[in-house]
């Protein structure tokens, strides 16, 4: 029989041994994230990569599909940005290369949200029917004014007041 | 007509389908019994309807359809309007909005509520003894509890002071007393059936979402849980207490979920036999009639009533124990491909694979004037006449009215005008001949630049963070998007050569079945039907005419809009998978009876009351997406 106190140690080394393998899947995680960011680089351009309506970028079909597909992400213009899927952070786009996911195929939509410094943060979907990219314009705050719904705020009233002198404050009080 | 060989007992393959003789399972082999005249009736939680259904190209190739994934998760409670998982327990009840639960679900809502105890603790009488629950608003119920009092008090007085010894003896000695007396203990015995109300929404689980409900309160939470009650029990009503609401809580559960076996009994049914008349030309005087080849009068079935009372009879399913026990006989798995082989009623003379169909639309009662003065005052504009959509079929030189349902036209809605503000504008629906040629089934509404930013947006919660996110519910595809989940275009078509024109006019599926069978209720210019009937017009036109499937209609189209500092781009890729008929099929929409002061509509911006503008109103813009709008809803609309 196990006694308490080596029941204890066991159940510390379990936790750091869960610790340990989080801390593994974590780092191999972004380790893969970076490497398709990077390793994309420059292929993007040549590779085949489909729009969302599931044909390559010369209009062929792909023959067979995967599990998995994958979503290019980049900004317009170029800039570094990160992506977040609500709370969760996917990484960075390293611009001007793309940030490339790999998702599911057919697993529901992401609502992900671009944030670049200097840009008015965009919130934008992608879809995993197929492999598609994502192309997300920025705007920079002063330019707002360029995007539909942005509307002016009508003048304030004229001053019934105008041009007459402030009121006094009442005289102090003896 | 000779009877396939019964197969043995026990397992049964993909191949085969069961078929009841003398109350007892047997197994046949199902191409063997649809040649011998029996039609095959889906039994399996991958059952769509046939515009969801996998489709095969010219060459074999399989054409997905991206919605059909989205339309079985929702059937089978395991994904969400986005196609996402949905949380562990939690349930759909779509029906209402067109998806109706598959067999397995039904199948696990049976055996749950065979378990369930809590129903017993529920009062039915009280419960049946009031037809409707009269809405007070939360914020009312302290000045309408001291009412109740007050009356109570005075009636108790004039009791004593007539020597009665109840309120009932009260009302006959003293008439006068009777109309008060009526009222005050109508609205004790609302309040009772409030509680077994609460009591019966709690037991089914119901009142756990939409926040901390108050007892005894019409709240929110109170509101969310009839909605949901609603949409599981397939009923057409306002979130309020009403007589078809509270019939059905007067049920016990076991009646209710035996009531949605056989409306999905009538789905699977239907789309087996491909049949669409379902009694809706019916009138007092009864069905109408054609005259058949043999020159005689015939009258016109409800096929859809007749055909699935027809197989529930054969496959022994008639009654509410006979269903339970068809559930506990067949495990979960075998709804994974369970059919069943029925020998149906024989079909009209008329029926044949190339129908002489039409559509013909009567606007009814139409207003042009505005429905409300400049402050803001609503004039009412009652219409007798309401909006009605009728198809018909050429047979032997005659027009056969085979089905007729409540539509909508255009009217008043609200529009995102250029200077980025709200204005009114009257959006009518066209008058003259058409045509359909694509139907849409998973139809994407683009959201023309005239919707108002504010029906754009919605809160979601996405991977665990609770945002503000586009809304692609009304965009579809998706049961609640602006055109339903199947659509028919209505174009003019192009002569010598030219494109058809298409002034943005669909008559589509819709949820908003408010603005359908409402007397306040209007679209944008489209003709909506509810989701169910759209589903089954369709289905019924694409295999009654000849037609080629386009499959999905692939499109980039991104747009983005402000919303509070924030940029939001609405990404659709795809259009929604299509079929075109060849030739198209021909649609009138007569022009109805014009009520009021204008004889033509208003075609310009009318600012509306109240609101402050920066100047005078800019010119309308006209885009061929911009009417069916689902997204701006008129004020007060729900």
């Amino acid at each position: 029989m196990r006694t308490p106190a080596r029941s204890a140690r066991s159940q510390r080394w379990l936790v750091r041994a869960s610790r340990l393998a989080l801390a593994t899947a974590a780092l191999l995680f972004a380790v893969s994230i970076t490497a398709w960011a990077a390793g994309k680089q420059g292929k993007d351009a040549a590779a085949k990569t489909t729009d969302e309506t599931g044909k390559t970028a010369d209009g062929e079909t792909p023959a067979a599909k995967a599990d998995t597909v994958h979503v290019t992400i980049q900004t317009v213009p170029p800039r570094k940005a990160q992506v977040k899927w609500g709370r969760k952070n996917l990484g960075p786009i390293p611009a001007p290369r793309a940030l490339v996911l790999e998702r599911p195929r057919d697993s529901g939509p992401l609502d992900l949200t671009i944030h670049a410094s200097g840009f008015l943060p965009v919130h934008t979907r992608a879809y995993t029917f197929t492999d598609s990219r994502v192309a997300v314009k920025l705007t920079p705050p002063t330019e707002k004014n360029t995007l539909f719904g942005y509307r002016e705020e009508p003048a304030p009233p004229p001053n019934p007041d105008a041009g007459a002198p402030p009121a006094l404050p009442d005289p102090p009080k003896p | 007509m000779q009877a396939p060989a019964v197969a043995p007992e026990p397992a049964h393959t993909d191949n085969q389908a069961f078929v009841v003789h003398d109350g007892k399972e047997s197994w046949v082999d199902a191409e063997a019994a649809a040649r011998s005249g029996y039609t095959i009736i889906d039994f399996s939680d991958d059952w769509t309807p046939f515009i969801f259904a996998e489709q095969s190209g010219p060459d074999g190739i399989v054409m997905h359809n991206r919605y059909r994934r989205v339309f079985l998760g929702l059937a089978n409670d395991t994904l969400d309007e986005d196609g996402e998982p949905l949380p562990a327990g939690e349930k759909n009840y779509l029906e209402l909005y067109g998806i109706p639960p598959s067999f397995g679900v039904l199948r696990a809502r049976f055996l749950a509520n065979e378990q369930q105890t809590c129903h017993a603790t529920i009062n039915q009488e009280k419960l049946e003894e009031v037809e409707t629950i009269a809405y007070v608003a939360p914020e009312k119920m302290k000045s309408e509890a001291e009412r109740t009092a007050r009356l109570h008090r005075e009636l108790e007085d004039a009791r004593k002071k007539n020597s009665a010894a109840t309120l009932a003896e009260l009302a006959q000695k003293e008439t006068s007393f009777a109309p008060k007396v009526k009222a005050y203990e109508r609205r004790v015995a609302e309040k009772a059936a409030m509680a077994e109300v609460e009591k019966r929404l709690a037991c089914e689980g119901m009142l756990k979402h939409g926040g901390k409900h108050t007892t005894g309160v019409y709240d929110d939470a109170m509101r969310l849980a009839v909605r949901r009650f609603q949409q599981k029990n397939m009923i057409y009503e306002a979130n309020y207490l009403r007589s078809k609401t509270m019939d059905a809580l007067a049920l016990p559960p076991l009646a209710n979920d035996y009531q949605a076996f056989m409306r999905v009994l009538r789905e699977r049914v239907v789309s087996a036999a491909g049949v669409v008349e379902d009694g809706s030309v019916e009138s007092k005087a009864g069905a109408p009639t054609y005259t058949g080849k043999s020159g005689k009068p015939v009258a016109l079935r409800n096929l859809v009533d007749e055909l699935t009372k027809s197989a529930a009879e054969q496959l022994g399913l008639s009654t509410q124990e006979a269903a339970l026990a068809f559930f506990k006989h067949h495990p979960a798995a075998d709804f994974r491909r369970l059919r069943a082989a029925v020998k149906l009623p024989a079909l009209p003379e008329y029926y044949a694979p190339d129908m002489d169909l039409s559509i013909v639309i009567d606007r009814g009662d139409v207003w042009y004037d505005l429905p409300w003065d400049a402050s803001g005052v609503r004039h009412p504009q009652p219409r007798k006449h309401y909006p009605s959509f009728h198809l018909y079929l050429k047979y032997n030189n005659q027009r056969i009215l085979l089905a007729r349902w409540r539509t909508t036209v255009g009217g008043w809605r609200a529009e995102q005008a250029t200077d980025g503000y709200e204005y009114f504008r009257y959006k009518g629906s066209d008058v003259g001949p058409r045509v359909i040629r694509n139907i849409v089934a998973g139809p994407v509404w683009i959201a023309p630049e005239s919707t108002p930013i504010r029906s754009l947006l919605k809160m979601k919660d996405v991977a665990g963070s609770w945002q503000r996110v586009v809304n692609y519910d009304e965009l579809g595809p998706g049961y609640l998007s602006a055109y339903g989940l199947v659509a028919g275009y209505f174009v003019q078509p192009g002569k010598n050569g030219k494109a058809d024109w298409d002034n943005g006019i669909r008559a589509h599926g819709s949820s908003d079945y408010l603005s359908i069978y409402s007397s306040e209720g209007y679209s944008h210019g489209c003709h909506r039907l509810p989701n169910h009937l759209a589903i089954r017009l369709y289905s019924f036109i694409l295999r009654h005419r000849p037609m080629r499937i386009l499959g999905d209609q692939g499109m980039g189209f991104a747009r983005q809009f402000l919303a509070s500092d924030d940029v939001f781009e609405i990404r659709l890729p795809s259009r929604g998978y299509s079929y075109q008929l060849e030739p198209p099929l021909p649609v009138e929409v007569l022009e109805g009876d014009i009520k009021g002061t204008l004889k033509t509509p208003v075609l310009t911006y009318v600012p509306k009351p109240g609101i402050k503008y920066p100047g005078p109103p800019p010119a309308v813009r006209n885009s061929d997406e911009g009417r069916a709008g689902a997204g701006a809803k008129s004020e007060g609309e729900e």
